[in-house]
């Protein structure tokens, strides 16, 4: 059993600066979890205590039940694979990968076994004589891999390992990754600051700012529920747009108003909120629940706009637009790959308004609502 | 086609000129400085040339060769230089890495430290002779004053044929070793770190870490600064003409010092220039050998 | 007196006022204290002449490698160099100093009043003369006078040796004193076992005070003998009985410490220490130490062995002429005195005489019968080479590493190779 629980975990700094604080986490055994968030937000700390790399200041960290705080980084039994990857430069693939088994005294020709078996699995086998010096980025990235999976440890920590490889090689590594999660079934921490990968490789994510776990769940519910207005704009790509609005009671019933362009809330919805009725809100509008005609949704809003640009990305097309017509807030849209409009078009949209998020405006929380379904 | 390749290499040509024309001043000045006098040394050495009569009208082949290698004296020096360097360059390295270790772990106050290490480095070696030449006397001088204090019979540190060689390594040592400190200090500041971390999680002890991670890792500086602190070592003359002037007895008598003599206090330059020939070839093998060695590694 | 004294200054007022044109001379010396007296005078020969002179002064090691490559360049930078007496054979084999004879006969300079071992030593060299001597540093015998009038030392030394205890007249009543003022921390004698020139310098004195000599007129060694081994023995008995630990590796200035310490009885070493004895800032006994000629084997014949610096103008010298006039000046009787009076070591027998410089420095007298007496070390090309064998095997035979017969023998052997290389001996 390799659960890691984290307790009221953190980390300060000698010089006082708290890097992490007050983390519980419970990462089940065999569980794909991701931590994501920007840069200094905690997240690699918060791995590397786990690692055993970093003291943790309070609370309690337990792997497989047992107490781990003040175990060496080598009892854990875990491995890591860092983001330029560590690898021993003097030491050839094959010294990279068996440097942790001799030194856990395995014998030479179990070494030997092991060592084939992973270059075969990584496809590293003709690499072995070699050092890292005359490997490619994406080479070196499969030795650091296959450094961590040869010792067969309790969970696998990765620390962004895949932001050094360019697009492409990411891509192909991310599946990798998910097949060999699969293939496995151990544990796997993985550390990134890339949406993409945590909404597509993760199990769950932990979202996390500031030093402080914001949300945990699973990559849709996280994608449907952001907790905050943190997690809607960080998540997806683009975000949600996030706009300036408030609640206001008029003859349709309640709506959220952004300037000019006003949203009517479903009547399923208007009970929840209706306290909140006169209330500054941030109203939260996913680029993808605007749509070019009224289709088959639902309850829809007719949303007018004006074109600022498009970008052409290929498989669709962003819209950036004015909403509510010239002057208003700025929100991106997203639209099929036809999709074309001129600078300064008017255009009407249609808005899902079964989608709508509204946030708290000084907090930045999520106004809670009733499930539609 | 074929024109564009041909313009190609005109370009190459012309570039290639160019770099030439760049390099030249500092090529000349090479030439100069350093092979002109290798030259003329050698050529020297193959004269019975003298400060008596400075002049190359007598060819004598290999005669000053074979007279340097048939004397006993420069022979001794020979042998008793190299046990010099051997010893001084090892211990200077044995304990300039360990200081450098430790100094690579401190974190506060390291321009202070650095600045304490560089002091002796920065001293004239005829200065730090001197200053060491009072403080060793051995009836007035603070060392054997202070051995009195702790009841220690005092210390003959020059003026014993057994003892005068380790006093004048021991200075050597204290005038040399932050050279040894500082670079390999450098050459740890910059080792990786994140290998480290990866080998702890490895299950690396910090003794395993030392020897199989630090050490090989910092073999080609290792070696440099051996190489380098080898061949200043060599060189010794300085503290030797000021501390022992290669006494008492011959026990202190350096290659360099020796040579110095057989050309300033014999008058002999051919024959001096001819030692020199020797010594240049037996540090340049080392130094050859060191390179290949290093290069081998990388 | 003073009309000559009147005349000889007008006529070098008349000489020196009216200079052809005003030149800078280079002058490259040693930092010593007679280089410090020509110093303060100076002045008076830039006010008298309108030249300029730059005084380089130098370490003695730096000086050889200073002033060779000058000595061989056609057209060298000093105008007038000082010659250790070490330097003058190879000097002037090499033929790098101007012959002064032509220009002493032109101006009447007389070299008769220079003490003939000096002008031996660093004035004439097989007849020509090359330089005027400059300043002697012959070395003598400083001993302690208050252990010698102290009763209690008499009474216990008549018990001892049946002698009187008073400035040694013979070697062997030297070699007594040393041994019985070793005791109760007190040392006999302080030496300078340095290689190679202060043992090779202080143990000649030891070669002479046994009666020997390095060679005879025909340049036969003869210092490989039964004195010669007595020599060596009482020198290595010097250090390692009756001398402190330490001093076979002493140079002047260290052992001169120990002396001035009050930790010695006697050091013998260059006339020139004896003025810093009487120097509070050095020396802890002032008015307690003198100095007298190194006794020799019989009261009448002396052990010291000469030393001396001689004024040369170089051939490529830049202005011989200018350079000329200097040393004139600086060696006329005048200056000579001047620099005698600020404490210099006299080279000249009227400055030894002058009754200013007796009343004001009462050993002159024994400075000058140390001269009388004293022992010239071969002057030849491979003078400083000599000194580098005797350092070496000397500095063995103290070491113990070497039986003071197989030294001499080495060094004879060495000194014959040299001296058949300079046509020296035949």
């Amino acid at each position: 059993m390799a659960d890691i629980v984290l307790d009221r975990v953190s980390k300060i700094y000698p010089n006082g600066v708290p890097a992490v604080r007050e983390v519980s986490l419970d990462i089940k055994d065999g569980e794909f979890m991701i931590f994501l968030g920007p840069s200094g937000c905690g997240k690699s700390t918060t791995l590397r205590m786990i690692a055993g790399l970093e003291s943790i200041s309070a609370g309690q960290l337990s792997i497989g039940g047992e107490r781990m705080n003040d175990v060496d980084p080598a009892d854990r039994n875990i491995a890591i694979v860092f983001q330029n990857y560590a690898l021993y430069p003097h030491m050839s693939v094959a010294g990279n990968l068996g440097f942790g088994l001799q030194l856990r005294h395995v014998p030479k020709a179990e070494i030997d076994r092991r060592i084939k078996d992973i270059a075969t699995m990584l496809g590293i086998t003709e690499l072995l004589s070699r050092k890292p010096a005359q490997l490619s980025g994406g080479q070196r990235q499969r030795v650091a891999l296959g450094r961590a999976l040869v010792r067969d440890p309790k969970a696998f920590l990765l620390d962004e390992p895949l932001s050094n490889l360019d697009a492409k090689l990411r891509a192909s590594m991310r599946t990798e990754l998910i097949k060999l999660h699969q293939k496995l079934g151990t544990t796997i921490v993985h550390v990134t600051h890339d949406q993409v990968e945590a909404m597509t490789m993760g199990q769950r994510i932990c979202i996390m700012k500031d030093g402080e776990i914001v949300q945990v769940g699973a990559p849709m519910e996280v994608y449907r529920n952001p907790a905050n207005t943190f997690v809607a704009g960080f998540l997806a790509s683009p975000p949600m747009n996030l706009v300036s609005g408030r609640l206001e009671h008029d003859q349709a019933g309640l709506a959220a108003v952004a300037g000019t362009a006003r949203f009517v809330l479903p009547p399923a919805l208007r009970d929840g909120y209706a306290a909140q009725s006169g209330n500054a809100v941030t109203l939260g509008l996913r680029p993808e629940d605007f749509h070019l005609s009224r289709g088959n949704v639902k309850l829809s809003q007719a949303v007018p706009v004006a074109t600022v640009a498009t970008e052409v990305l290929g498989p669709e097309v962003i819209l950036v637009c004015e909403l509510g017509g010239n002057g208003g807030p700025e929100v991106m849209v997203r639209c099929p790959r036809d999709f074309s409009a001129s600078p300064g078009q008017p255009l009407t949209l249609h808005y899902d308004l079964s989608q709508i998020h509204l946030f708290d405006k000084t907090t930045g929380k999520v106004l809670s609502r009733p499930s539609l379904i | 086609m074929i024109e564009s390749a041909h313009a190609l290499t005109l370009t190459d040509r012309r570039d290639r000129r160019f770099g030439w024309l760049m390099a030249s001043p500092s090529l000349a000045l090479l030439f100069l400085v350093i092979l002109f006098p290798v030259f003329w040394a050698f050529y020297t050495s193959l004269h019975d040339y003298t400060l008596i009569s400075p002049n190359f009208d007598t060819f004598t082949g290999s005669a000053n060769f074979i007279k340097a290698a048939e004397d006993g004296q420069f022979r001794h020096s020979l042998w008793l230089t190299t046990f010099f360097v051997v010893a001084v360059v090892l211990l200077e390295f044995l304990l300039g890495f360990l200081v450098a270790l430790a100094l690579n772990k401190v974190e506060r106050f390291k321009a202070i430290y650095y600045a304490i290490l560089l002091c002796p480095l920065l001293m004239n070696p005829v200065i730090v002779g001197l200053i060491w030449r009072m403080f060793l006397h051995p009836n007035l001088g603070i060392v054997n004053y202070l051995l009195s204090v702790v009841g220690i019979a005092p210390v003959n540190w020059l003026g014993s044929t057994k003892i005068a060689i380790w006093t004048v390594i021991m200075v050597d040592i204290w005038h040399q070793v932050s050279f040894m400190i500082v670079l390999l200090l450098a050459g740890l500041s910059a080792l990786p770190r994140e290998p480290y971390e990866a080998a702890r999680v490895d299950g690396a002890s910090p003794l395993q870490c030392f020897w199989r991670i630090t050490v090989p890792l910092m073999r080609p500086v290792i070696i440099v600064t051996l190489l380098i602190r080898l061949i200043f070592a060599v060189k010794t003359y300085d503290l030797i003409y000021i501390m022992t002037r290669g006494g008492p007895g011959i026990s202190t008598d350096f290659i360099s010092y020796f040579i110095y003599r057989t050309a300033f206090v014999s008058l002999n330059i051919g024959e001096a220039s001819a030692m020199s020939i020797i010594l240049l070839g037996i540090i340049l093998a080392l130094t050859v050998y060191l390179y290949r060695y290093m290069r081998s590694l990388t | 007196m003073i009309t000559r004294r009147v005349l000889l200054g007008s006529a070098l007022a008349i000489g020196f006022a009216f200079p052809a044109y005003a030149e800078t001379l280079n002058v490259l010396m040693e930092g010593v204290p007679d280089t410090e007296f020509v110093k303060q005078v100076l002045p008076e020969f830039e006010a008298a002449t309108g030249h300029k002179v730059n005084l380089e002064v130098v370490n003695y090691a730096e000086m050889h490698t200073k002033l060779v490559p000058q000595l061989v360049a056609p057209k060298g930078s000093y105008s007038v160099i000082v010659v250790d007496f070490y330097w003058v054979g190879e000097f002037t084999k090499a033929g790098w100093l101007q012959p002064l004879d032509d220009r002493i006969k032109a101006d009447n300079v007389d070299t008769s009043v220079y003490i003939p071992a000096l002008m031996d030593l660093v004035g004439k060299v097989d007849g020509v003369t090359y330089m005027l001597p400059f300043y002697n540093y012959a070395m003598g015998l400083t001993y302690r006078t208050d252990l010698l009038a102290d009763p209690k030392n008499q009474e216990a030394f008549k018990a001892k040796y049946g002698m009187d205890l008073q400035p040694p007249k013979t070697w062997d009543e030297y070699l007594k004193q040393m041994e019985f003022f070793t005791r109760d921390g007190m040392h006999g004698v302080v030496n300078q076992g340095l290689r190679p020139d202060p043992i090779a310098m202080e143990w000649s004195n030891y070669l002479f005070a046994n009666g020997a000599e390095y060679h005879d007129a025909n340049w036969n060694p003869t210092f490989n003998n039964e004195k010669g081994v007595k020599a060596v023995q009482q020198y290595a008995d010097a250090i390692d009985k009756y001398g402190p630990v330490g001093s076979a590796s002493f140079s002047f200035d260290e052992a001169f410490n120990v002396m001035a310490q009050g930790k010695a009885y006697s050091y013998i070493t260059y006339n020139f220490f004896r003025t810093a004895y009487d120097d509070p800032s050095k020396s802890s006994v002032v008015g307690k130490v003198e100095i007298m000629p190194v006794p020799g084997p019989t009261a009448d014949t002396g052990g010291s062995l000469n030393g001396a610096w001689g004024w040369a103008i170089p051939k490529s010298s830049p202005n011989p002429d200018a350079a000329w006039e200097f040393i004139k000046w600086v060696e006329s009787p005048e200056i000579a005195k001047k620099r005698a009076l600020l404490g210099g070591s006299p080279t000249r027998t009227d400055v030894f005489e002058d009754p200013e410089l007796n009343q004001k420095y009462p050993y002159a007298q024994a400075l000058k019968s140390m001269l009388l007496t004293s022992h010239n070390f071969p002057v030849f090309t491979y003078t400083p080479q000599l000194v580098e064998v005797l350092g070496r095997e000397l500095s063995l035979a103290v070491a113990g590493e070497k039986s003071a017969q197989d030294a001499l023998t080495q060094i004879e052997k060495e000194f014959v190779d040299l001296a058949k290389k300079d046509g020296k001996l035949k």
